[in-house]
C-alpha cells in the first residue's frame, strides 16, 4: 500500500463538537488518482470527516479540531479555507445547482461568484469541457441558457460535478452523491467516477456497499468515530480483518 | 339502512358548512367593496389632467390639483426607502444567518417591538431628533419617521424569505471557494429576491398612507415644494386638511386624493402578491 503516492494525509485527526468527540485519532492517507470510499453505519462520522476536508464544518459553534491534514506538504487546517476549497471540490447528497443561474452559468459558477473575468472563448472551453467530462454535453448543449433546475435529478447531480470540475480541483469529495437518485442515474454517476479518476483523486462517502465495491480502489470503514479498517477494496470485501467490518459488510448491523 | 341515513346527514352537514363558510367570506369582502365603491364614486369625479398637474388653488377659485402632494408623497417614500431598505435587508440577513445567537434574539425582539410602536410616536421622535435641531419642518424628517416604520417590515420579510433559502445552496457556493460575503450577496440574496422585493412593496404600501407621523414632520405645504429640507405636502396630509375643511371644492379634492392613494396602495399589494407567486 505504501508504494502509492499519497496526496492527502490525515494524522492523528480528532474532531470535537462541544465536548463530544466525533472523530478519534484518524490516521489516513488518500492516494493520488484513486477512488477511496468511506463507509460505516449512520452517525459514525463519515460526513463530518469528508466535510472537514473541505473545511465546511467551521460554521458549527463549539467545534474543535486537532491533528493534521497534510495536502501535499501543507497542513490544510492551517491554510485559508477559501484556498482549500478551490483545490478540493465537493458534491453533495442532494443536487444543488444554483436556481437563479443558467446551465452554462452553473458550470462557470466558481468563476462568476469569485469575480473572475473570463473571455468568451475561455467560457466556452470551460463549459464544453466540463460538460463533456460529465457526459452531459450531448444532453444539454441546446439548452445551455435554461435554468439548471430544469434538468432531471441525475442530470442536476452531473451538472454539480461539472461545476466542481470546472475549478480543476486536485481532489473531488462526493458525499453520498447518488443517495437521492434513481438506479439508472446512479449507474451513470458510477461510470463517471471511473472515468474521472485518471485526472482527479476522489474521496466518496457511500451507504451503498455494492457501490463501494464496484467503483472504489480503497475502502475505509469507520465505526463510532474510529477508523476500524482501511484496505484495498478487493481485500476488505473478500477478507475483512476486523469482526466489526465483517458484520457490517454482511449486514449484521448498520 | 342506518349507514345510508348517516351518510345523508353528513352530506347535508357538509353542504351547510360550505354555505356558512362562503357567506362569512363574502361578508369579509363586502366592507372592502363598499369602501372602494364609495371612494370611486366620490373621487373619480375629480380625476382630470389638472388634478395631477396643478397645485391647489385659493378658496373661491375652481379647479386645482394635488400635484404638490403627489410629489411630496414620492419624496417622503423615497427618503424612507433610502434608509429603510438597505438597513432592513442587512438586519434581515444578520437575523437569518444567526438564528440562535443571543444578540439576534434580542434584535428580533426589538424589531417586533418597533413594529408595534404607534405611528404618532414615530412622528414625535422625528420631531425631537430632526425637526427641532434642524430648526424647521421638512420632507427629510417625515421620511425618517416613515423609514422607522418601514424598517421592521423590510427586516421581517427579508429574514423570513432568507430562512427559506436552503443551506445546500450556501454550501454549494462555499465549496467552490467563494468567500462568505460573496456567497450571501451573489447566491443567497438572489435566491430570495422576489420575497424581499414583495416585502419592500408592502413596506412602501404601509407607510404611504401614514398621516400621524407627518403632522409635525413634513407638516404640509399648499405650494409645490421639491426641497428635501422644506415642508412638503403629502396625499394623506392633504386628505386630512381638506376633508375637514368647510369648502366643497377642497372636499372633492380630498376624495380624489383618497382614490389615488387607495389605487396606489392596492396596486402595490397586488404587485407584492404576484412577485411572491413567481
Amino acid at each position: 500500500m505504501n508504494d502509492k503516492k499519497s496526496i492527502l494525509e490525515l494524522k492523528n485527526f480528532n474532531l470535537y463538537i462541544q465536548d463530544k468527540q466525533i472523530l478519534k485519532e484518524i490516521n489516513l492517507p488518500f492516494y493520488k488518482n484513486k477512488v477511496t470510499a468511506i463507509m460505516g453505519p449512520s452517525g459514525c462520522g463519515k460526513t463530518t470527516l469528508i466535510r472537514s476536508i473541505n473545511r465546511l464544518n467551521e460554521g458549527i459553534p463549539d467545534i474543535k479540531m486537532t491533528g493534521e491534514m497534510r495536502l501535499y506538504n501543507k497542513d490544510l487546517l492551517e491554510m485559508n479555507a477559501i484556498l482549500v476549497r478551490r483545490k478540493i471540490g465537493m458534491v453533495f447528497q442532494r443536487p444543488n445547482p444554483f436556481p437563479t443561474m443558467s446551465i452554462a452559468d452553473n458550470v462557470l459558477a466558481g468563476f462568476i461568484l469569485n469575480g473572475v473575468r473570463l473571455t468568451k472563448q475561455e467560457k466556452e472551453e470551460i463549459v464544453t469541457g466540463s460538460l463533456e467530462k460529465t457526459g452531459l454535453w450531448d444532453e444539454v448543449k441546446d439548452n445551455l441558457h435554461r435554468k439548471g433546475t430544469f434538468l432531471s435529478g441525475g442530470q442536476q447531480q452531473r451538472l454539480c460535478i461539472a461545476r466542481a470540475l470546472a475549478m480543476k480541483p486536485k481532489i473531488l469529495l462526493l458525499d453520498e452523491p447518488t443517495s437521492a437518485l434513481d438506479p439508472k442515474a446512479t449507474e451513470r454517476i458510477e461510470e463517471l467516477v471511473n472515468e474521472l479518476k485518471s485526472n482527479v483523486t476522489i474521496i466518496m462517502v457511500t451507504h451503498n456497499m455494492g457501490q463501494a465495491e464496484r467503483i472504489s480502489d480503497y475502502t475505509v470503514f469507520l465505526y463510532l468515530g474510529e477508523l476500524v479498517e482501511y484496505e484495498e477494496t478487493a481485500t476488505i470485501f473478500d477478507s475483512p480483518k476486523h469482526s466489526r467490518t465483517k458484520d457490517y459488510l454482511t449486514r449484521k448491523f448498520g | 339502512m342506518k349507514l345510508k341515513n348517516s351518510l345523508k346527514s353528513r352530506l347535508a352537514k357538509d353542504v351547510a358548512f360550505k354555505i356558512v363558510v362562503g357567506v362569512l367570506s363574502a361578508m369579509l369582502i363586502l366592507p372592502l367593496l363598499f369602501i372602494l365603491f364609495y371612494i370611486v364614486k366620490h373621487g373619480s369625479a375629480s380625476f382630470s389632467w389638472g388634478f395631477f398637474t396643478q397645485t391647489p388653488v385659493q378658496v373661491g377659485e375652481t379647479g386645482g390639483g394635488v400635484s404638490n402632494a403627489i410629489i411630496g408623497t414620492l419624496m417622503l417614500i423615497g427618503t424612507a426607502s433610502v434608509f429603510a431598505i438597505p438597513l432592513g435587508i442587512l438586519i434581515g440577513i444578520y437575523l437569518s444567518e444567526n438564528r440562535q445567537s443571543k444578540v439576534a434574539e434580542f434584535t428580533r425582539l426589538c424589531v417586533d417591538t418597533l413594529q408595534g410602536v404607534p405611528s404618532i410616536v414615530m412622528g414625535i421622535i422625528a420631531y425631537a431628533w430632526i425637526v427641532m435641531p434642524m430648526g424647521g419642518f421638512s420632507a427629510f424628517s417625515g421620511g425618517v419617521a416613515l423609514a422607522i416604520m418601514m424598517l421592521p417590515i423590510v427586516t421581517k420579510s427579508t429574514e423570513e424569505t432568507l430562512i427559506l433559502v436552503p443551506d445546500s445552496l450556501k454550501e454549494a457556493s462555499l465549496a467552490l471557494g467563494v468567500p462568505y460575503h460573496s456567497t450571501i450577496l451573489k447566491v443567497v440574496l438572489p435566491a430570495g429576491k422576489s420575497g424581499i422585493m414583495s416585502g419592500i412593496l408592502l413596506g412602501v404600501a404601509r407607510v404611504s398612507g401614514e398621516t400621524a407621523p407627518l403632522l409635525f414632520t413634513a407638516f404640509g405645504n399648499p405650494f409645490m415644494a421639491t426641497n428635501l429640507f422644506k415642508p412638503v405636502n403629502s396625499l394623506p396630509l392633504l386628505i386630512f386638511n381638506y376633508a375637514t375643511s368647510p369648502y366643497e371644492d377642497w372636499q372633492t379634492l380630498a376624495w380624489g386624493a383618497s382614490l389615488l392613494l387607495v389605487l396606489f396602495v392596492l396596486s402595490l399589494s397586488i404587485l407584492a402578491k404576484v412577485m411572491v407567486k413567481k
